[in-house]
């Protein structure tokens, strides 16, 4: 029976050189996907058409009752009896912390999938860069770049990543600041309290989190079946199953209800949670994070600008 | 043999069982290797795993079966034999084999033929060489020696013989073989039954110098043979008879079989304890008794267990025998009518083709009956009687019958049973006190004792036996005053039988009675057949040839090729060459069967001999080679072993659920294949549902619900509609005047429209419309023979012209153009006295539209027209009419009842004319020759009221 899964790369992290340079050959492909799926998002995305915080008129409305005296333009509102309100558009630039798992548990692809989680997970974030640079975001990877603005943020931040030491397992969030919002792209197979504990700190500070778990297929299908061997790439820890297929249906179940776990729990904290398969299309995930991204922008904008 | 009945060839072999439990061991140390999986999710994996019990060794069941596979291999190759046989170990120079394959041989004959092969295959191991003899083959055949092999050969080309054993030549044969092989080992495979020559032949065997002597003969001898079929007047008998060895009470079911091989008849056959022969009773009509072919038992599949039959079992032949020439313009008066009458179902008849008594005699003796019947012979020539008593004292039964003649004659004791007086007796004539007697009740001592006694048979006149002793034994039936009417009495093997009254109904009226059938047939049934195959029947050369044979199984069979002719007279022996079987031919055979009526069964006694003797029994060699089951069910074993670890890894699991593609794949692949297989039985299943149904059910139903009118629809939409305008009239003409009530009018297509729902079609030839195809033609050829009726009209009357031969108007083209493809009759105009004149109006012409034209219709050739009749009578309807008057057209009315068309010449009495015509030509349809008889009524009224 042919291996359903395989891991990409060597799991002996120690060879950081081979790693880093293994990586950084690897980013300029994903740099050129992750242009092309974010322009494919940006297609159907044209500037911030919200109301907002920015120098460019964007309307005149009503006053309404309660709003604030100052916002009132006079000078609209002597041309007749009504009172108006200018209402500019947001050009507030937006702290945007990206940050890709890169752990050895990502350096794994099964015979469905198309690519390995941690390309897929890198080719999301670098093209979330791509957008959001271009927009004129301000972007920035915890533990690697302080926060920027670049028409080139993903060259840029690519070029940090291919420099970069083995990176932490999780890196640190302490300099995300209030209003920033953060996207983690990882496969959250942790168990939940151990992600909670690490992400609880950001709600604290009112940061916001976009979690984007990368999935393999095998991992949720479990297609194994017979006696079969599995070795954890992380801890290198094995377990040997008799009848593999006997344990399918029990370990989907906790598989499922792992990610419902973090998934209500972000969703309580107004957080989104995009799963991307790795059989499916990076673009998928990428429009689904860059709407949560962007309607909750419009809320804020509306609310608390 | 041991107490397993199982031994091994290499019992070292079996100390490898020793090394089970290091396999068992190496087994328990070695599952099968896992599949390695990179797996990131382990943690949650782990959770779930932490239920179930990783076997770190493989499951027990598979080490037990890995265990059985060496064990199985071990034993297979220790070569274990199963009942291994005791070899009868043919050590000396020769082994001599004398079988006996007689008929007695061929129920065990495998058995026989299995111990003989044993004994082979030790000469093979022993390497000596084999005489093989059997006792019932050729005098000529090769007995050896052989090698084995030839030897094995032979025995297995040998095959039971349905004839007996010739022990003395065949063992002398033997004698002189082993005559050159000194010191051999005899081995005599006996079938357990003694024969003729028995002590000499064994005497001769023995003496051949053998070493020593193995003796075969069967464990127990229950073979039962029928000896005689015997068809007795009350039943069928059959005897059997069984070697006296088997003491024990048997039952056996006896069946008899017609010449088709169908069981017909069966019957039980008891030996009682110790008893050796035994017969059966099979009580079926005497008819079907005539059916046997031959008898068996059931069960004894051998030569002995049937019984074929021939000419001798079955119908009498019976001569006649009359003083005078029957008179052949009053064969009720002859004196053999009733007689004949009376035999011919149950007997063949034969009569002489001479009358003198000097010829007749011996031509009918010649013919060999079981009776001749003699209806009132006074006197016979002296050597036509020395044939007859001659004849009747080796068996004839000779039936007498009474007359003037016989009244007068000298008594005779040879030929008559009872000492007669002289001269008749009349009882209940004029001049006599008497009254004419009738029969009483037969004496339960004589052969008709228990037929019912006529009650309206009376005796006017009789021959009176004078009174004696014996006379009371050899009354067979009575008068009621005590004078015999039928006296009989045994002559040697034979029997003379008198009836004292005439054979035809003159003297008494019992010749006319059923009773005088029954009495006949019974005395017939006593009577011994004499009759012989003629032995013309073989073209005279006196040898009869082989026709149906006994097989060895008890069945039969065609003639085997060395079957040979069996001479038609002297003594008739079985043998090879005349194997037992029916000889003959269709038109007669002659049953030659293996045991006479005085056969008996001996059973073989072991002769005592110098010669050391052992003793054995058959057996089939049961000895059986175990390694290849062993070696095969490890190899079965084997398979199980590599199924369950392709289980154990999970390739059945991944078979059934392969992720993604393959399945979405296969998904309407499989839907496509079910849809395919489903599809064509859909409509089958759909004309299921519905089978009567057709399309124009309807029409049909519409078409049949009332009577109507059919008329052609030629296609010239002028006609058509002047067609429906004159059938729709014509309909409310009928309507109105009649108790018929036709339909609507139905336009017919006469290419595609049943119509067989019209008594007539009305044709009206279009001559500007399309010629009809053919078929269309052979559909109205059909309807006319099937009963329908064409009214052809050519409307040309007067369009004609002048009626000079010449001209020919179209319409009358176009009509011989259609007549040309139909099967027309003869025709003719409607002659006066025809039923269409009267049918219902009385008419005298048939006028449409135009005046003139005659009806045609077909002519009535065997009609007879008798002056004195208004109307000719004959059956059947014209299947044809033809007319040129345009009927429809005078017919035709419009919407409002208005004539649509003038007559012509404008006469309104021809439009009403042309109604009744139309009338009359429906009446006919409708009622046929009804007509021809209702106008006789008057005729009848009248000769009623006188």
């Amino acid at each position: 029976m042919a291996r359903v899964g395989e891991a990409t790369s060597s799991v002996g992290l120690p060879d950081a050189l081979a790693r880093a340079r293994m990586r950084a050959s690897m980013v300029p492909d994903l740099l050129v996907e992750a242009r092309r799926v974010a322009n494919n998002v940006i297609a159907g995305w044209h500037g911030r058409r919200k109301r907002g915080i920015g120098e460019n008129f964007w309307q005149f409305r009503p006053y309404v009752e309660g709003e604030a005296i100052a916002r009132i333009d006079w000078r609209r509102s002597a041309r007749d009896d009504q009172l108006y309100v200018r209402d500019r558009e947001w050009e507030a630039s937006h702290t945007i912390w990206l940050w890709a798992d890169a752990s050895p548990s990502m350096l794994y692809k099964s015979a469905s999938a198309a690519v390995a989680k941690d390309s897929r997970a890198l080719v999301l974030a670098l093209a979330l860069a791509e957008l959001l640079s271009r927009s004129g975001e301000r972007i920035a990877w915890p533990g690697l770049t302080d926060p920027f603005v670049s028409r080139h943020g993903a060259e840029r931040l690519a070029a940090q990543l291919a420099q970069a030491k083995a990176p932490p397992a999780r890196p640190d969030l302490g300099a995300v600041r209030r209003f920033s919002d953060v996207v983690l792209v990882s496969d959250f197979l942790d168990p939940v309290e151990d992600t909670v504990a690490w992400l609880e700190p950001l709600a604290q500070r009112g940061a916001r989190a976009h979690l984007i778990e990368v999935a393999d297929p095998a991992e949720e299908v479990f297609p194994y079946s017979g006696r079969t061997e599995f070795r954890d790439p992380e801890t290198g820890a094995r377990l040997t199953a008799g009848r593999a297929e006997a344990l399918g249906e029990e370990y989907r179940r906790l598989y499922l209800a792992r990610r419902a776990e973090l998934s209500a729990w972000c969703k309580r904290l107004g957080w989104s949670l995009t799963v991307n398969h790795t059989d499916r299309l990076a673009s998928e995930a990428l429009v689904k994070v860059h709407q949560a991204m962007s309607e909750d922008a419009g809320y804020r904008a509306g609310t608390r600008a | 043999m041991n107490a397993l009945a199982l031994s091994f060839a290499q019992p070292l072999v079996l100390w490898g069982l020793v090394a089970l439990p290091v396999i068992w061991w190496l087994l328990r140390l070695t599952p099968p290797r896992p599949q390695t999986e990179v797996f990131p999710p382990l943690r949650i994996l782990a959770r779930v795993l932490k239920t179930e019990e990783t076997p770190h060794q493989s499951p027990w069941w598979l080490t037990l079966l890995r265990l059985a596979i060496a064990a199985l291999v071990i034993l297979a190759l220790a070569d274990p034999v199963l009942n291994p046989r005791e070899r009868l170990a043919a050590e000396g120079r020769a082994l001599a084999l004398v079988v006996d394959n007689g008929w007695a041989s061929a129920p065990d004959w495998d058995r026989r033929a299995a111990t003989a092969e044993r004994l082979i295959a030790d000469a093979r191991d022993g390497g000596v060489p084999v005489v093989l003899a059997m006792t019932a083959e050729p005098a000529n055949a090769e007995i050896g020696p052989f090698g084995a092999d030839a030897a094995l050969e032979r025995l297995n080309a040998a095959a039971p013989q349905p004839v007996p054993t010739d022990r003395p030549g065949t063992y002398a044969r033997v004698a002189d073989a082993l005559a050159d092989l000194p010191g051999a080992a005899i081995a005599v495979l006996a079938d357990g039954l003694a024969a003729e020559g028995d002590e000499a032949a064994f005497e001769t065997l023995f003496a051949a110098g053998a070493a020593r002597v193995l003796w075969f003969s069967p464990d127990g001898l229950s073979t039962a043979v029928v000896t005689a079929a015997e068809n007795r007047p009350e039943a069928f008998r059959v005897s059997a008879v069984r070697a006296p060895g088997d003491a024990a009470p048997r039952r056996l079911a006896v069946f008899a079989s017609d010449d088709k091989g169908r069981r017909i008849a069966e019957a039980a056959l008891a030996f009682g304890p110790g008893e050796t022969s035994a017969f059966a009773d099979m009580a079926v009509p005497f008819e079907l008794r005539n059916d046997f072919a031959a008898v068996a038992l059931e069960g004894e599949r051998h030569a002995g267990g049937l019984h074929v039959l021939d000419e001798n079992a079955r119908r009498r032949r019976v001569g006649l025998l009359s003083p005078v020439e029957a008179d052949q313009a009053q064969p009720l008066l002859s004196p053999l009518y009733y007689i004949r009458r009376a035999l011919a179902p149950y007997a063949d008849l034969v009569e002489p083709s001479r009358l003198e008594a000097t010829e007749a005699i011996p031509e009918l003796i010649e013919r060999g009956p079981a009776i001749i019947v003699m209806a009132d012979v006074g006197t016979l020539p002296e050597a036509a009687r020395e044939r007859l008593v001659e004849w009747v004292r080796g068996g004839g039964t000779l039936v007498r019958f009474a007359g003037p003649r016989l009244a007068v004659a000298e008594n005779d004791p040879e030929l008559l049973p009872v000492r007669l007086r002289l001269g008749e007796r009349s009882l209940g004539g004029t001049l006599s006190w008497t009254e004419p007697q009738p029969v009483t009740e037969f004496p339960p001592a004589g052969p008709f004792a228990d037929l019912a006694p006529p009650r309206d048979v009376t005796v006017r006149r009789q021959v009176l036996a004078e009174p004696s002793a014996e006379i009371v034994e050899r009354t067979w039936a009575n008068l009621a005053d005590g004078t015999p009417l039928v006296t009989g009495a045994q002559r040697g093997d034979g029997m003379v039988v008198l009836f004292h009254v005439t054979p035809e109904a003159t003297w008494s009226n019992l010749p006319i009675s059923g009773s005088f059938v029954e009495m006949l047939r019974r005395v017939v049934q006593l009577s011994r057949n004499q009759g012989r195959i003629d032995a013309a029947a073989d073209g005279g050369t006196g040898t009869l040839a082989p026709y149906r044979m006994i097989g060895a199984d008890g069945t039969l069979v065609p003639p085997p090729p060395q079957a040979e002719p069996l001479p038609a007279a002297g003594p008739r022996a079985v043998t090879l060459a005349n194997p037992p079987g029916l000889y003959g031919s269709e038109a007669g055979v002659v049953a030659h069967n293996l045991f006479g009526a005085k056969a008996t069964l001996a059973p073989l006694a072991r002769p005592d001999t110098a010669l050391p003797v052992t003793d054995a029994s058959y057996a089939f060699d049961q000895s059986r080679d175990l390694k290849g089951p062993l070696l095969a069910a490890s190899l079965g074993l084997l398979a199980l072993d590599a199924l369950a670890v392709l289980w154990l890894g999970g390739l059945f699991a991944g078979l059934r659920r392969r992720p993604g593609a393959a399945r979405t794949a296969a998904a309407p692949a499989l839907a496509l294949v079910l849809a395919a297989g489903l599809w064509p039985a859909d409509p089958a299943a759909a004309q299921d549902a519905r089978p009567d149904q057709q399309p124009d059910d309807q029409a049909v139903i519409e078409a049949i619900s009332e009577t109507r009118i059919g008329y052609v629809l030629t296609g010239d939409s002028a006609i058509d509609s002047v067609s429906r305008a004159g059938i729709a009239g014509l309909s409310r003409f009928l309507a109105q005047k009649t108790a018929f009530e036709p339909g609507e009018p139905a336009g017919v297509d006469i290419d595609s429209d049943e119509l067989a729902f019209y008594p007539l079609i009305y044709w009206p030839m279009a001559p500007d419309a399309a010629m009809p195809s053919e078929a269309a033609i052979a559909r109205v050829d059909a309807y006319m023979r099937q009963g329908g009726t064409v009214l052809f009209d050519t409307r040309d009357q007067f369009s004609g012209g002048f009626r000079d031969g010449g001209a020919v108007s179209p319409g009358t083209q176009r009509l011989r153009d259609i007549l040309s493809g139909l099967n027309v009759p003869a025709l003719e105009p409607v002659p006066d006295d025809h039923v269409l004149t009267k049918a219902f109006y009385i008419l005298s012409e048939f006028p449409g539209r135009y005046r003139g034209s005659p009806l045609w219709v077909e002519a009535a050739l065997d009609a007879e027209s008798r002056a004195d009749r208004p109307v000719r009578t004959g059956d059947g309807v014209s299947p044809i009419m033809i007319t040129g008057n345009d009927l429809a057209g005078a017919w035709a009315i419009d919407s409002d009842g208005g004539a649509l068309l003038p007559t012509v010449p404008a006469d309104p009495l021809q439009r009403v004319y042309a109604f009744r015509a139309g009338v009359n030509i429906m009446m006919y349809m409708l009622t046929g020759n009804y007509k021809s008889d209702q106008v006789h009524v008057p005729v009848l009224l009248e000769r009623l009221g006188q």
